[in-house]
Order: C-alpha cells, then structure tokens, then sequence
C-alpha cells in the first residue's frame, strides 16, 4: 500500500532581505495510511514548515512532496485547496471555527466546499455524535461553546469529508490538562478506526499518545 | 454553493448594523442626489418642451437691429421694436418660401378696459390678416374665430386674469379711443414661443389694426413663416439670401424656431448633467466610504479567511463574500435611495417647478434607474479591490494573524 504522505529529499527556503534561511533540509520521511505519529522539536525548529507542507498550504523550494500519491510540487493554486478540501482535516490549537455560522453549519461548512451546493446535515450530526458533543449544542455558536467543546467541533468539521490525513497544530494546547486528555483520547479512539493522525507538539505527554514521533531539529530530522 | 457564502455575508453586515448602515447611508444619499437631480433636470427639460410644443415648425423674420431700418418717425437705427418691415420685405419673403405660408404680423402696446368701470390695463396687440389667424392660432380654448373687423381673439392667461368670457367687450386705448372689440374666441394656452406670445394679449384682425392704430402695410412687425415643405433651415438660409444680399447692410434677421429650440434642449441638458455630476460627487464620497468598510472588514477577518483557505476553500469562494457584502450594501442602499428619491424629486419639483406634472414620466423614472444602477455599480467598484485582496491573501500568513 502506497504511503499517504511520502516526503522526498525536500528543501523549504525562505528569501529574506537579510538573505536566505533555510526552514527544512532535505528531508525524508513516509507516513502510512493509519499511523498516529508526533512531530516535536523546539520554537524555530521547522516544525510549522513542515506542516504547512504537509497541509498543502505552501510549497517546497526543491524536493517532492506526494499525498495519497499525488505529487504536489507543480499543482496551481486551486489544485491545492481541492487536495486540502478533499484529503486533508485541519485541527488548529485555537480552534478557528467560524463565529458567524453555528455549530452544525461550522462542520458542515466543508462538506459544502466539496458539493458545491447546500448539503443535508445529517453527515454533520453524526460526526458531531461521534465526536461526542451533545445534540443541544448544535444550534449554538462557537462563542457559546467551552474550549474542549469547541475542538470537538474542530475534529468534527475536519473529519466530516472522510480526509486521508488529520494535521492537528498543538490540539491541546489551549486546553487544560483534563481536556486536553479527553481530546487526546477522542484521536486515540479515531486512529484505532482507521484514521491517520500527525500531530505537530512540543508537549512529550501529547506524543505519549501516538505511535511513532519525528523530531526536527534545526530543519533535518533527527534520528 | 453561494448559499453559504452568501449566508456569511448577510450575517456579517447584521452583526455590524451600525457599520453597514452608515456606508448604506452614504449610498442612500448619493442615490437620492443623482436621481433627484436628474427628476429636476428632466422636469425642466419637459416643462420647456411642453410650453414651447406650440411653437412648432417656424422660421421667424424680424427687423435687423443693426439695420437703419425705417421706424415710425421714418427714422433710423434704435432697437428692433421700433423698426418695421415693409410690405416689399413680406412679399420678397413670400415669394421666397413659397409654397409655405408667411404670415405678416403687427403689434403694439395698448392700454385698455374690460367693461364698464374696470382697471385700466395695458396688454399686446397683435394684428394678423384674417385668413392667417387660424393657420397661425389652430386652437382655441373657447368661441370661434372672428368674422367681422370688430371680433378679438385673447390670450387664456389674459381672459383668466380678468375674466374674460365669450361676447366679453374690451375697449381700446385709455379713454377708448381706438374703439371697443367684442371677444369672439378664447386662444389655448400656448406657452412660451418664438412667433407671438398670446397668453397674455389680444388678437384682431390686420385691417382692424391697421385703422385703429394708423399702421400702414410697411409697418411689420415680424414675418412668421410656417413650414411645411422642406426644411426650417433651408427656408431661413433662403430668406437671408434674398434679403441680406450684403452682409455689411443686413435687413432682416431669421430665426429657426427649430434650431433654437435645440439650443435650449442642449443647454437644458448640459444643466441636467452639470447637476447631475454634483449628485455624483456624493455618490464618490459614499463609495470610499463602502471601500473604507470594505477593507476594515477584509483587515478584521483575515484569521478567518486563513481558516477558510486552509480547509480548502478556493480564491474566487473568498472573493464572493465580499462581493456580496458590497452588493447587499449597494442593493439595499440603492433601492431606499431610489425610492426616497421619488420624495426628493417630488419636494424638488414642487419648490422649483410648482408641478409635479413630470414626476412620472419616463425620462424622470430613468433618473431614478440611473441612480440606483450608479449606486449599486459604485458599490460593486468599491467591494472589487477589498475582495480580491482578501482572496489572495497567503492562507499561512492570514492563519497566524491575531
């Protein structure tokens, strides 16, 4: 089975005016289709870089990047965010949902992207279910939610087009030990159904959870 | 798709009420100044147009008042009311348009009486040969033409004024001397025109005025031909090439009734655009307002249009957004613009015009289209540049803004 995401010798430089700084040097690494791995490494490390990678959201300065086997190097614009849209499920550390829809509209929101047109909502009920919020919260807005309830709706709305990958930036850590916990155990219960699962740390009790932890330093891997 | 984006627009213009409003205000008034302007400009137009319908297809000939043309005293020089043409003048004009209709004309001023015991009142006279009078005058309010020397023609205004019916009697002069005429028709109102102005003036026959006042055939006071063959600016050059042979001794000036009146058109209309740009420059002042809001809302939501981005929505989905909150803010704007404008046309029309005649009228209505179609544009313009910079925002860097 081919990898879901397969990094190849890849480069990221950034040109600045003061010259150039080099975020990831030619790394290489595979991610299997239902692995639930960390990536740790201090402030600076290139850590975000390579998310962002990962997410489609940027591009690599040489190198191949290949996600379901699609290689995203050359893609335009719009081909990207129909590969963000269709394979990939963003959990952000602040949770950004959308404070002008509500609850079922935010995890719904996606699923309207992919069909272009309005979508029957009882995809997004039921991940909202599986998520475990409770029903009485769906009509509710973000604002009127606490910030465990939130990040499930988060998780909801980036599982509700069936992703090949969930990218989570530091899912807890807006969260207090408790729930950060509870989210914790919600990705641990998603990986054992299937789900592939990176998520970018610097928390050693978050990469506990997961199978398998990349560590950068300094923009390379270290082993 | 547009359901949800459409969606988020609405409910961002609420939750920003007072912010919308007031860029909705600006366009309110923008749209209430343009169209209002353009309702006045066109009334104006129409109201000339409609006093002036009278006047017709004519070519008036006058004395040349540079000419030393012959005056009563037999005289020279002096203004063209005291100048004449001669019965020479009139059958050269004649012979020249034919087969058109020259019509000779006199006038004067005289005091005069409505009944017994009345104020005394001073008012135009005109004198016109029998025939022509309903050539020249095809409509009467009231009463017939008159057949015998002693029968008068009166303006509607003038018979209105100081109640004036059929059979009316009128004695000329301050003491009558002139003698009395009997009232046999009412002239219709005719406005403002070039040949003779009857709505406030009496019309008897030549050979009556001619009597009455000592005139004689080579004291004209103006030709007026009526054309009906050709064209108003043929016959005017045809006439001034038979009788101003030299430019340096002119004896006649020609008036196309035609041309003027697309003159004053022109001029009604360069009005109606001059007033029409100042509504506009509200309208400007309102759409940098929309710009302004549109680029504070663009700035106030860029996290979420990193958020946006990231879960795959594409550039032009972003672009829409704005666009939408641009065009509720024009279409709503707009349309209570348009229809506070219908007050303001009306205020405008009764204050300036004391009519609201032309209010409805189609050329008005277009003001209020006009209007509305610039506000909605305005808008859109204004929405294009904020959207669009929303759209290509780097979805990374949008991601990390607080």
């Amino acid at each position: 089975m081919e990898p879901v995401i397969q990094f190849k010798d890849v480069v990221k430089v950034y040109p600045l005016r003061a010259g150039d700084v080099t975020a990831l040097s030619h790394i290489s690494f595979e991610v299997e289709r239902g692995e639930f791995i960390s990536i740790m490494g201090p402030s600076g490390s290139g850590k975000s870089t390579l998310l962002n990678l990962m997410g489609c959201l940027d591009t690599p300065t040489s190198g191949d990047i290949f996600i379901s086997g699609i290689g995203v190097r050359n893609m335009s614009d719009v081909e990207l965010t129909n590969l963000r849209r269709d394979r990939i499920g963003f959990i952000f550390q602040y949770f950004n949902l959308f404070p002008l829809l509500n609850i079922v509209e935010n995890v719904s929101f996606p699923q309207m992207l992919k069909s272009q047109k309005q979508v029957d909502e009882k995809k997004a009920v039921e991940v909202l279910r599986a998520v475990q919020l409770p029903d009485r919260l769906f009509t509710h807005t973000p604002l009127e939610l606490s910030g465990g309830q939130q990040q499930r709706v988060a998780i909801a709305r980036a599982l509700v087009n069936d992703p090949d990958i969930l990218l989570c930036d530091e899912p807890t850590g807006n969260l207090d030990s408790k729930t950060g916990a509870s989210i914790m155990e919600l990705m641990t219960d998603l990986h054992r159904r299937g789900s592939t699962i990176i998520v970018v740390t610097h928390d050693p009790h978050i990469a506990e959870y997961t199978d398998r932890t990349i560590r950068i330093v300094d923009g390379r891997i270290a082993e | 798709m547009t359901g949800i984006f459409w969606e988020i627009s609405k409910r961002n213009i609420r939750i920003h009420m007072l912010r919308s409003s007031l860029a909705m205000l600006g366009i309110v008034i923008g749209v209430v100044a343009i169209a209002s302007m353009g309702i006045l400009g066109n009334s104006m137009t129409q109201s000339i147009s409609a006093s002036l319908s009278s006047v017709g297809d004519s070519v008036i000939v006058t004395p040349y008042a540079g000419s030393g043309g012959m005056g009563p005293g037999g005289g020279g020089g002096g203004s063209s009311s005291d100048m004449y043409l001669t019965d020479l003048n009139y059958q050269k004009i004649k012979r020249a348009v034919a087969p058109n209709v020259a019509i000779p004309i006199m006038s004067t001023s005289a005091h005069m009486k409505v009944g017994v015991g009345s104020d005394d009142i001073v008012a135009s006279i005109y004198g016109l040969p029998t025939d022509d009078t309903k050539t020249l005058l095809p409509d009467l309010e009231a009463g017939d033409y008159s057949n015998g020397n002693s029968g008068c023609l009166v303006g509607s205004t003038f018979a209105k004024d100081h109640n004036i019916k059929v059979g009316s009697r009128i004695s000329i002069g301050q003491d009558g001397e002139y003698g009395t005429l009997r009232v046999t028709g009412i002239i219709k109102e005719r406005g403002m025109s070039f040949d003779i102005s009857t709505d406030n003036a009496l019309v008897v026959t030549k050979d009556w005025f001619e009597n009455a006042f000592d005139r004689s055939d080579d004291e004209l006071s103006e030709v007026v031909v009526k054309v009906t063959d050709g064209d108003t600016a043929d016959v005017k050059t045809t006439i001034e090439r038979q009788l101003n042979r030299n430019t340096k001794d002119k004896t006649v000036t020609v008036t196309d009734s035609k041309a003027t009146l697309a003159t004053i058109y022109e001029t009604f209309g360069t009005v109606t655009t001059f007033v029409t740009a100042i509504g506009g420059i509200s309208m400007l002042v309102a759409g940098v307002s929309i710009f302004n809001i549109m680029m504070m809302s663009v700035n106030e939501r860029i996290k979420e249009i990193g958020i946006m981005r990231s879960i795959g929505t594409q550039k032009k989905e972003v672009m829409s957004m704005f666009i939408y909150e641009a065009a509720i803010i024009g279409i709503a704007g707009s349309a209570i613009g348009g229809a506070l404008s219908l007050v303001g046309g009306y205020a405008i029309s009764i204050l300036m015009l004391k009519t609201t005649e032309y209010l409805f009228t189609v050329a008005s209505m277009m003001s209020v289209v006009e209007g509305v179609s610039f506000g909605i544009v305005i808008c859109l313009l204004c929405g294009i540049y904020p959207a669009w910079q929303a759209a290509n925002l780097n979805p990374i860097d949008a991601l990390r803004h607080e």
